[in-house]
């Protein structure tokens, strides 16, 4: 390795400024890329793919500088997306290797997110087919390992990979039963309570409910539907936002107190005093006709809308 | 934001695993979390690849790697084994080590004592040897082991008839404890019981017993005052029996001049009771004497705790003394069952608690709680 950084062109797309040409030799190395048979190229190749699909981790139409690159490169998991995209070209050895380390957890994570000792194999066979390429596209075999980038582990991937898989399994068979509805979304209150007229309180503190709503922010809103819809513990919820469940504790008390008093201010502004406000808001929940998974799904961005499989909200 | 290929506009597996694995930049971390916020479908999907994860970390197969060949693994597994085998093994070098102690001076005892010296109680007294004899120090315990020798040569073989001409009576149906003649004696184990149910009253020692017996006390009593103050300060809530103090000095007296110079510096049977003394050594001259209750029974268990101090005698009648002893005063009875215990409340250090608390206990195990000792409430 040459004591001072020479620089080198780097492939096309990856950057304007030429990456340090010792940074990469060093991940190559460190990635073991050439036990797989990845030469230099590809393997810049594939750094080059996977950053500009990702904007170096920046925000759309961002300019990564040189250190940001080599932070997002440092960061990616560069053993098991070599391993990956050895895998999905269909290298022996990556295989081999790739059987010898995830075939049991990968079967054990299928039978945890199933229930089910023999759903979850099935699960698991279905998702080593897909892997191993055996569906072609233009004559083309295709791997989703394609599609692994390295931003998390790869056993990570192939967990979320196969929920996705049983999530959309789920939904395709029981399209009339979301996952976590048994009443299949048919609420017979609700229903009657629209063929009514409710009163002009009820309607009012209906729509500053939802006023309110709009208004939290995205962490917000997932704490909500976490907690209060999903029914997931704090334990539960603390690990995906990377905190103690005694801040997610306090954060939801916060998102509601917070709530309560927006609810009372959107009333105030709609026309109703203090007192009525406060007094309003100990009606009873069965009387209003709110659809709080509907409202909690309405985002400020755009940059996801469900089409394939609608939010059951929305069914 | 990536997309996925079954559904273009939901994040697809590397986010949503990026975003579990706190790997996202805050821009895109932000994007997911807004789409999470409104997409019940990838939520589901982040809690069961979570759940999975969880599942994964669970040690269920790590059992099986650790059991192949690790040629320390039995010895790694028999660890633990060590030590009660310790225990027991220094147990037994205790035993082996006192036992010839126990066994060999008793005849030589026995026959310094004439039967006709002193009065015998009808009844040998009972003796606990706590558990906790073997924490206690050498001397202490040298003097102890010579103590017990007395009264075990006393209750063995031909000494017995030496020392005791009458046979001891069987424990009255009710009381604490059976005799611990014969062979049982012999064993610190089993002679770990309550009090014997003998009075102070059937206990009359001579008048030169008695005499001999005070001045003794009045010789050691200093040194008396101070080994038990170390051990008052250790044990805090024992129940107390005064029948075996009572028989105590006359059994020591018996054994003639030899046992007495051993013994001399701690009297047999002040440290070998459990006390509750809670004010140090100035108690521990007065725990020779046995008690003047006003029912004349001895008294099976006390607590003291600041200047209130509380007796059960033998009937199970409860007195509370206010001056440590000089006049006491009968509880009225407010418990179900025969009292057989009382006990001062504790602070954390061992110390009495600041408000002085004490707890009686019936022969059913029932507790009752009282602040003044008067008043009495069940728990």
């Amino acid at each position: 390795m040459p004591s001072q950084p020479v620089e080198a062109s780097a492939p096309a797309g990856i950057s304007a400024v030429p990456e340090p040409i010792h940074v990469l030799d060093k991940l190559w190395r460190e990635s073991e890329a050439a036990a797989y048979g990845l030469e230099r190229e590809q393997f810049s190749e594939i750094l080059e793919r996977v950053a500009a699909a990702q904007n170096f981790g920046l925000a759309a139409g961002a300019k990564a500088t040189r250190k940001q690159e080599e932070s997002f490169f440092r960061s990616l998991w560069l053993a098991d997306l070599v391993l990956a995209r050895a895998c999905a070209s269909g290298h022996p050895g990556a295989w081999e290797h790739f059987l010898a380390v995830y075939r049991q957890p990968l079967t054990r994570a299928a039978i945890a997110i199933t229930g089910s000792d023999s759903l979850g194999r099935d699960l698991a066979d279905q998702l080593y087919a897909e892997l191993y390429g055996l569906t072609t596209r233009d004559g083309v075999r295709r791997s989703p390992l394609d599609s692994y980038r390295g931003r998390g582990s790869l056993m990570g991937w192939l967990r979320t990979t196969l929920a996705q898989r049983y999530v959309d399994h789920h939904r395709r068979t029981r399209r009339e039963l979301p996952l976590d509805d048994p009443t299949g979304g048919y609420e017979p209150q609700a229903a009657a309570a629209e063929t009514e007229t409710p009163p002009a309180e009820l309607l009012l503190l209906g729509r500053a409910i939802e006023e309110a709503l709009r208004q939290l922010a995205a962490e917000e809103r997932f704490l909500l539907a976490a907690y209060y819809l999903d029914g997931q513990t704090l334990l539960e919820i603390a690990p995906l936002l990377h905190v103690h469940e005694a801040t997610i504790s306090r954060k939801l008390h916060r998102v509601t107190s917070g709530l309560r008093k927006q609810v009372v201010r959107n009333l105030q502004r709609l026309g109703l005093s203090k007192p009525a406000a406060r007094e309003a808001l100990g009606a009873d929940p069965r009387d209003l006709n709110l659809n709080l998974k509907k409202i909690l799904q309405i985002s400020s961005l755009d940059a996801f809308q469900e089409k394939a499989a609608p939010p059951r909200g929305m069914q | 934001m990536n997309t996925t290929s079954q559904f273009d506009l939901h994040p697809d597996a590397e986010s949503l695993n990026a975003f579990a694995e706190q790997a996202l930049g805050a821009p895109e971390r932000e994007q997911v979390l807004a789409h999470l916020a409104q997409c019940s479908r990838c939520r589901q999907v982040i809690y069961l690849a979570q759940q999975a994860a969880a599942d994964a970390e669970a040690p269920a197969w790590v059992p099986a790697t650790r059991l192949t060949t690790q040629p320390s693994a039995w010895l790694w597994n028999w660890r633990y084994a060590w030590v009660p085998a310790a225990a027991m093994a220094a147990a037994l070098a205790l035993v082996v080590t006192f036992h010839p102690r126990h066994t060999a001076p008793a005849p030589e005892m026995a026959k310094a004592a004439p039967p006709h010296d002193v009065a015998m109680p009808t009844s040998l007294p009972q003796e606990r040897v706590s558990a906790g004899m073997a924490r206690k120090p050498a001397p202490a315990l040298a003097a102890k082991s010579v103590a017990r020798d007395v009264e075990f040569g006393a209750h063995r073989g031909p000494s017995q008839v030496l020392a005791s001409p009458s046979a001891a009576p069987p424990a009255e149906p009710g009381t604490f404890g059976a005799s611990t003649g014969g062979s049982n004696a012999f064993l610190p184990s089993s002679v770990e019981s309550a009090p014997q149910p003998v009075s102070a009253a059937q206990y009359q020692p001579e008048p030169a017993v008695a005499a001999w017996q005070q001045e003794q006390q009045r010789s050691s009593g200093m040194l008396t005052a101070s080994t038990n103050a170390s051990q008052v300060s250790q044990k805090t809530m024992r129940m107390e029996a005064y029948t075996a103090h009572a028989s105590r000095p006359a059994v020591a007296a018996s054994a003639g001049p030899r046992m007495t110079q051993q013994s001399q510096s701690v009297p047999a049977g002040s440290f070998e009771i459990g006390t509750q003394e809670q004010l140090g050594g100035s108690t521990a001259a007065r725990k020779v004497s046995p008690p003047k209750l006003p029912s004349g029974l001895a008294a099976v268990s006390r607590a003291t705790a600041q200047h209130l101090t509380l007796e059960i005698d033998l009937a199970g009648a409860l007195f509370l003394s206010d001056d440590s002893g000089a006049h006491w005063e009968q509880i009225a009875r407010q418990w179900t069952g025969r009292a057989i215990e009382v006990r001062a409340k504790t602070g954390l250090s061992g110390n009495p608690a600041p408000a002085s608390e004490f707890e009686l206990k019936n022969d059913n195990g029932s507790t009752w709680a009282s602040a003044d000792g008067k008043t009495w409430t069940a728990l």
